[in-house]
């Protein structure tokens, strides 16, 4: 147990050192990004006079070394500071979507995993038939498929058509449905086709063999023994997959009107919002590192010769 | 394989014809639509009867927007949609009508004295603000001083720093005393940034008198709640002085995308959206279950030349780029119809606008004469362009630029991101190395002196958004006049003459104003609008 705590203090450094690094990227490249957002916030309209006042509130008259030290300063502290375009705390706006992301990325990664499992072990076990190309296809059409074009498919289909689910917004219990299987489509192609070759890769084992030699049942040897060996791959494109999810989620939550963080980084971006551009990266940052521990955990879970030193 | 059987093939196979299935069902997904109607809402909400005067104990009206309001403070907001939600609560001394005229609304009535430096409101009595406080001149007066209060961030301060004092008289007079004559300043009261709110309010509900989260006014809908990128809501006020709105709740849902607001429209999530996808506007016109309201709106959609750009100096050249332009087809076929071909540099809702003699027909043999008559040939410009910011911005640019490339001029556009956007027009002259780029104008209020600063050069970058770097004494001692012209008559004739000037100048290519395109479901009526890219609906109804 010494090992695993001693492990888990090593994992705790790198996760603040590359926090630090996401903090100091996010920094530079919003500022790196042309544009004036007093100018932004003022809109067109404004006099320079009211532009200056406006840059002056928001302390970006500041030579950006000071900004950068207030920065580091506050963040040291948990402050993330004060939204340039609403003028109101970035953490309590972080902490009312946050939920939203998270519903939204739980949902598509357990749709997306369990249905992108099936997929892949139909696939694999069923190599080179008919069935196997359908879903490669499938898979494939999951990857090209745009949030942007896919989500309007599915609202076409069942809020306007069927009448089933809301369009979109979070007014309902029924509303994660549709933006929750438009993101999942997107990962569950990336299981699928890792569940494919993962599977393929064991069933060829001797160890295969030997259970359906001692008399099996088909579906036992698939889903107890190929299954989990083949699942330290499966688990790692899940984890990896989630940083990509979140990148999906941008989109589906700006299609699917869902009050999330992504819809929020949009329009952050859009108005030159540095705080809360900076805000929503470190926490999409932590949630990232949080996601890629928790797989690293599931590890010892699923192979109990995995030890953390 | 041999292996795989039984239960897990059927589920497997069950979920292909699914998907199967649902690509079909999307295929033929247009028919269908039309096929199934509203009928729940259409007939519950007929038998409420949906006369005007009535009104309905529960039921709420729901408007797809797509912006999500940076803030509900009447000083601070900046945009229209925005303003547009906040005047369902908060209401100003005066407004304007669907033709853009000046209407009373908190103030029965106003006179301006003859030298023009006091102006005099009557205010309308028996009005209470939505927390229960009296309407008053004293209440008035304290918004007043707040709109001018350097400690408050407003960004569009500028046609009310013209106001030196406010005095309340007594209870229903409001007396301005202004620096200088201004006599477009009444007009300039028609914007959200000078509404009225409860000044007890400022200091309750989360409010701080530098910041509004929480806006009582007067007006016919108390505001009840704002959830960030999702909605806000608000309840209908039962001591509103006018007509009681039909609906008890309204809610403002925040949908960024113009697909997603049709499709929960179609959906029958939302009542009443605004910009739908340009280019569904014919299909969602034949759809018998929503009606469409093609508002013609005040702004202006141009190319402004680089009028001091050596290329561009001479007045024949910009006059052939405007002969060169195909208005009427792009419009026709780029925008969907979706716009009104301009015949001044301002839109016909100003006051102060006037038709000009030559409105610049497509003729690009007379263009290509007038280049030769200048001596110019082999004529290459650098031309911008945004994307998604004005209706098809971006596809109108590219049109244009193939009309230029009929006449020998190469003008391919290149686009950028908004703020990038932005920082880039309005770099002074000696940095900007822009001939040309996309932009559209829409004044904060509907008078030519707010059309003009486009064409002054007080207003060049980075004091304003001249961005033509357009100068010319006789138009700018003609404007200078005309904004302190207290007879409005010969005001509107100073306007009259500079824009006709400004249009022979043509520092701009003069393309057309935007409409704005507001769609509603066929159960609902009285839907309006106002020519300032607003949507009315808050005397709304069910149809009958």
């Amino acid at each position: 147990m010494k090992g695993f705590t001693s492990y888990l203090v090593a994992r705790l450094g790198t996760s603040l050192v590359t926090l630090f690094g996401v903090a100091v990227a996010v920094f530079l490249l919003v500022r790196l990004l042309p544009g004036d957002p007093a100018r932004v916030i003022a809109g067109l309209l404004a006099t320079p006079d009211e532009v200056e006042r406006i840059r002056h509130q928001l302390g970006f008259d500041r030579p950006e070394t000071v900004q950068f030290a207030i920065f580091l300063g506050h963040l040291a502290v948990g402050d993330l500071g004060v939204s340039a375009r609403t003028s109101e705390p970035v953490a309590r706006e972080l902490a009312s979507r946050l939920p939203y992301t998270i519903e939204l990325a739980l949902a598509a990664t357990v749709v997306g995993s369990l249905a992108g499992i099936l997929a892949g072990v139909a696939s694999a076990t069923r190599r080179r038939t008919f069935w196997d190309y359908v879903l490669s296809l499938g898979s494939l059409g999951g990857i090209s498929m745009p949030v942007y074009w896919s989500g309007v498919l599915l609202m076409i289909v069942f809020a306007v058509d069927l009448r089933w689910f809301p369009a979109a917004g979070a007014s309902q219990p029924t509303s994660i449905v549709l933006p929750g299987v438009t993101l999942a489509f997107f990962s569950m192609a990336f299981v699928t086709r890792m569940t494919r070759a993962s599977m393929l890769d064991v069933l060829r084992q001797d160890f295969v063999r030997t259970a359906y030699a001692k008399g099996l049942d088909g579906r036992r040897v698939v889903f107890r023994h190929a299954l989990q060996n083949a699942f330290i791959p499966i688990v790692t494109v899940i984890g990896l997959q989630f940083g990509n999810l979140l990148g999906g989620a941008v989109l589906t939550e700006t299609v699917f009107a869902w009050p999330g963080l992504g819809q929020l980084l949009v329009q952050s971006i859009e108005a030159r919002d540095y705080p809360m551009v900076q805000g929503i990266i470190l926490v999409y940052a932590t949630m990232v590192i949080v996601v890629n521990f928790a797989v690293d955990m599931l590890y010892a879970y699923i192979d109990p010769r995995v030890r953390y030193t | 394989m041999r292996f795989w059987r039984g239960r897990t093939r059927a589920l497997v196979s069950t979920a292909a014809s699914l998907a199967a299935l649902l690509l079909l069902a999307a295929a033929c997904g247009g028919g269908a639509t039309t096929g199934t109607a509203p009928a729940s809402e259409a007939t519950s909400e007929a038998s409420e009867g949906g006369a005007a005067g009535q009104i309905s104990p529960d039921a709420t009206l729901t408007v797809a927007v797509g912006v999500d309001p940076d803030s509900l403070d009447p000083v601070q907001q900046t945009t229209t949609t925005v303003s547009n939600i906040v005047d369902s609560a908060v209401e100003t001394l005066v407004t304007v009508d669907q033709d853009g005229k000046l209407t009373p609304l908190l103030a029965e009535s106003w006179d301006v004295s003859p030298d023009g430096l006091t102006v005099t409101f009557h205010l309308r009595s028996g009005v209470s603000f939505q927390d229960g406080e009296p309407f008053d001149a004293q209440a008035v007066k304290k918004n007043f001083e707040r709109l001018l209060d350097p400690n408050v961030k407003v960004p569009q301060r500028a046609p009310f720093t013209v106001i030196q004092s406010v005095e309340a008289p007594d209870d229903s007079t409001v007396v301005l005393h202004l620096s200088h004559t201004s006599p477009a300043l009444v007009s300039a009261l028609t914007a959200t940034t000078a509404g009225i709110l409860a000044p007890d309010s400022w200091t309750q509900h989360g409010n701080s008198y530098e910041n509004i989260v929480f806006p009582v006014g007067t007006g016919p809908f108390a505001f009840k709640e704002y959830v960030k990128g999702d909605h806000v809501s608000f309840d209908r006020y039962d001591g509103y002085w006018g007509e009681k709105p039909y609906y008890a709740h309204l809610t403002f849902k925040i949908v960024p995308e113009a697909a997603t607001r049709e499709t929960m429209l179609l959906a029958g999530q939302a009542d009443v959206i605004i910009l739908p996808p340009i280019s569904d506007l014919a299909a969602l016109e034949q759809n018998p279950q929503v009606k469409v309201l093609v508002a013609p709106s005040d702004r202006t959609i141009f190319i402004a030349l680089n009028t001091q750009s050596p290329k561009l100096k001479d007045p024949r050249v910009r006059q052939a780029l405007n002969y060169a332009v195909d208005k009427d087809s792009i419009i026709k076929n780029v925008l969907f119809g979706a716009a009104t071909k301009l015949d001044a540099p301002s839109a016909p809702s100003l006051f102060g606008y006037c038709p000009v003699s030559d409105p610049y027909d497509y003729d690009p043999a007379k263009a290509k004469e007038l280049l030769s008559e200048a001596g110019v040939s082999n004529l290459s410009l650098k031309f911008i362009a945004p994307t998604g910011r004005y209706v098809q911005d971006f596809q109108a640019a590219q049109a244009i630029a193939g009309n230029l490339a009929a006449i020998g001029v190469d003008a391919n556009p290149e686009t950028m991101d908004w703020p990038t956007y932005i920082a880039t027009i309005t770099r002074p002259l000696a940095q900007n190395d822009l001939d040309m780029h996309f932009l559209g104008w829409a004044p904060s209020y509907l008078d030519a002196s707010q059309q003009m600063v486009q064409f002054e050069k007080s207003q060049w970058p980075p004091n304003g958004l001249a961005t033509s770097f357009y100068t010319n004494p006789d138009v700018e001692a003609l404007v200078a006049q005309a904004d302190q012209e207290v007879d409005q008559q010969k005001r509107a004739d100073l306007y009259c003459q500079a824009m006709q000037k400004i249009w022979d100048d043509a520092p701009w290519i003069f393309l057309w104003t935007q409409n704005f395109p507001i769609v509603y479901s066929a159960s609902v009526t009285n839907v309006g609008y106002l020519p300032i890219e607003k949507f009315v609906v808050l005397h709304a109804r069910p149809a009958k």
